[in-house]
């Protein structure tokens, strides 16, 4: 299985196969629960970190911050998880020992790409509010607006990617999109 | 080059040096401006956050199914014990068993089953669970399709939907899921009884089982006419 993943490109990733983020999940799991035995989280807790670390991971493939694996994706894996293990640790006041200084690891340059984008802030009401009217836009809007603002596509990608036929088609599909959007959320401040 | 311009190169990460000098600019000066961009990148904040909660929900069910396999893979083990006395006592009818490539026999015959009972138009605005899941089936998001299924109420649920929650779950290589739902294909009798045979030959034979995957393939053979050529073929390699 080791082999399967140092074979995995971020081209194939962004193809999106559950298929293969199941793989990936599966193989790292139980190494990563073993890795986190030392800093005392229970089983859950460690999961909980675990698949907020894959988040992570999965959104800075997804979004173009990385354009190649410098390391293994485990190495990826076990890097935020472990930011994001001495975050929790911090906030929680816990202590792995007593000569340990946190603040020395929640610096950035300790993972693996520093261009990686750890953002984990809540959102604001005005993005709660659109996260909302957002997903009861329908599926042929979402998909657009994802591939637009998530994936960062230009109109060229997406018509590439998507069965619409013209840059123009795009265009207009995007902003009756948008449109839409806006009158959902004038309508919900308006209640 | 209008304020909208700047704003779609910005988003799709194709803004040259001199559009950025002028996109800053315009940040600074123009009020109007800075509010759209305000607005665009709270959009993009809020989707990113909708597609991690998607993921999420995704990491929860490989979670789920993980939690299935083990119990499973803990079953099997008794009766990889119990095979192994079979052995010892001088039960050697699995010889040709060592001979055999079963994940190439497999990974050869195995096609995933189309969407023939769902029609998905691009002028169908609706909605509805069925539909989403059908999406979900057709783009290979697997894990989804199972929970959207999943989530259909009991009274809106038809015969056909096992055999494709079954296919589903072989997508994600979860065999004992798949196998379980197309036995449950089979014993209630429902749409889709020769398909369902073949794939549960093939579950036999990723699983190394030959008898199991000869029973399937004799029974698909007699009683049904789909993919009987290649199941007489597959028969052959097998016997």
């Amino acid at each position: 299985m080791e082999s399967v993943q140092e074979n995995i490109t971020v081209e194939d990733l962004k193809e999106g196969s559950d298929l293969l983020f199941k793989r990936i999940y599966e193989d790292n799991r139980d190494k990563f629960i073993n890795f986190a035995r030392k800093y005392r989280l229970s089983e859950d807790d460690t999961i909980d970190v675990y698949q907020d670390a894959y988040i992570i991971f999965y959104n800075n493939v997804m979004q173009g911050k990385v354009e190649v694996f410098t390391s293994s994706i485990s190495t990826y894996l076990f890097s935020i998880g472990k930011y994001l293990i001495f975050d929790k640790m911090k906030k929680n006041n816990k202590t792995i020992n007593p000569d340990f200084d946190l603040s020395l690891i929640r610096e950035r340059d300790t993972l693996v790409d520093a261009s990686f984008d750890l953002d984990q802030d809540e959102l604001t009401t005005e993005q709660v509010l659109l996260k909302k009217h957002f997903s009861t836009l329908g599926k042929k809007c979402q998909e657009l607006l994802t591939l637009f603002y998530y994936r960062g596509y230009t109109i060229k990608d997406i018509i590439l990617a998507s069965d619409y036929t013209s840059e123009n088609v795009v265009k207009s599909a995007k902003s009756r999109c948008m449109k839409t959007l806006k009158e959902r959320i004038n309508s919900n401040s308006n209640d | 080059m209008t304020n909208q311009d700047l704003l779609y190169h910005y988003f799709s990460n194709s803004l040259t040096a001199e559009q950025e000098v002028v996109f800053r600019k315009l940040l600074e000066t123009d009020a109007e401006f800075k509010a759209e961009f305000e607005y665009e990148n709270n959009l993009k904040k809020a989707i990113k956050s909708h597609e991690s909660d998607v993921m999420k929900s995704k990491l929860k069910g490989f979670e789920r199914n993980l939690n299935a396999k083990k119990l499973f893979i803990f079953n099997y083990k008794y009766l990889a014990v119990a095979a192994t006395l079979a052995l010892l006592i001088g039960w050697f009818g699995y010889n040709s068993i060592f001979g055999t490539n079963y994940s190439n026999l497999y990974a050869s015959n195995f096609t995933e089953y189309p969407n023939t009972v769902y029609t998905i138009t691009r002028s169908d605005d609706s909605n509805t669970i069925e539909r989403e899941a059908f999406i979900a089936y057709e783009t290979r998001n697997y894990q989804i399709a199972i929970d959207k299924f999943d989530a259909i109420p009991e009274t809106s649920q038809k015969s056909y939907m096992s055999f494709y929650k079954a296919q589903a779950y072989l997508g994600l290589e979860d065999f004992g899921n798949a196998r379980r739902l197309f036995q449950q294909v089979l014993d209630e009798n429902n749409e889709f009884q020769g398909e369902s045979t073949w794939y549960l030959a093939l579950i036999a034979i990723k699983s190394k089982d030959k008898d199991q995957a000869i029973t399937y393939l004799e029974k698909l053979i007699s009683n049904h006419f789909y993919n009987k050529d290649k199941a007489k073929e597959l028969l052959e390699k097998l016997n």
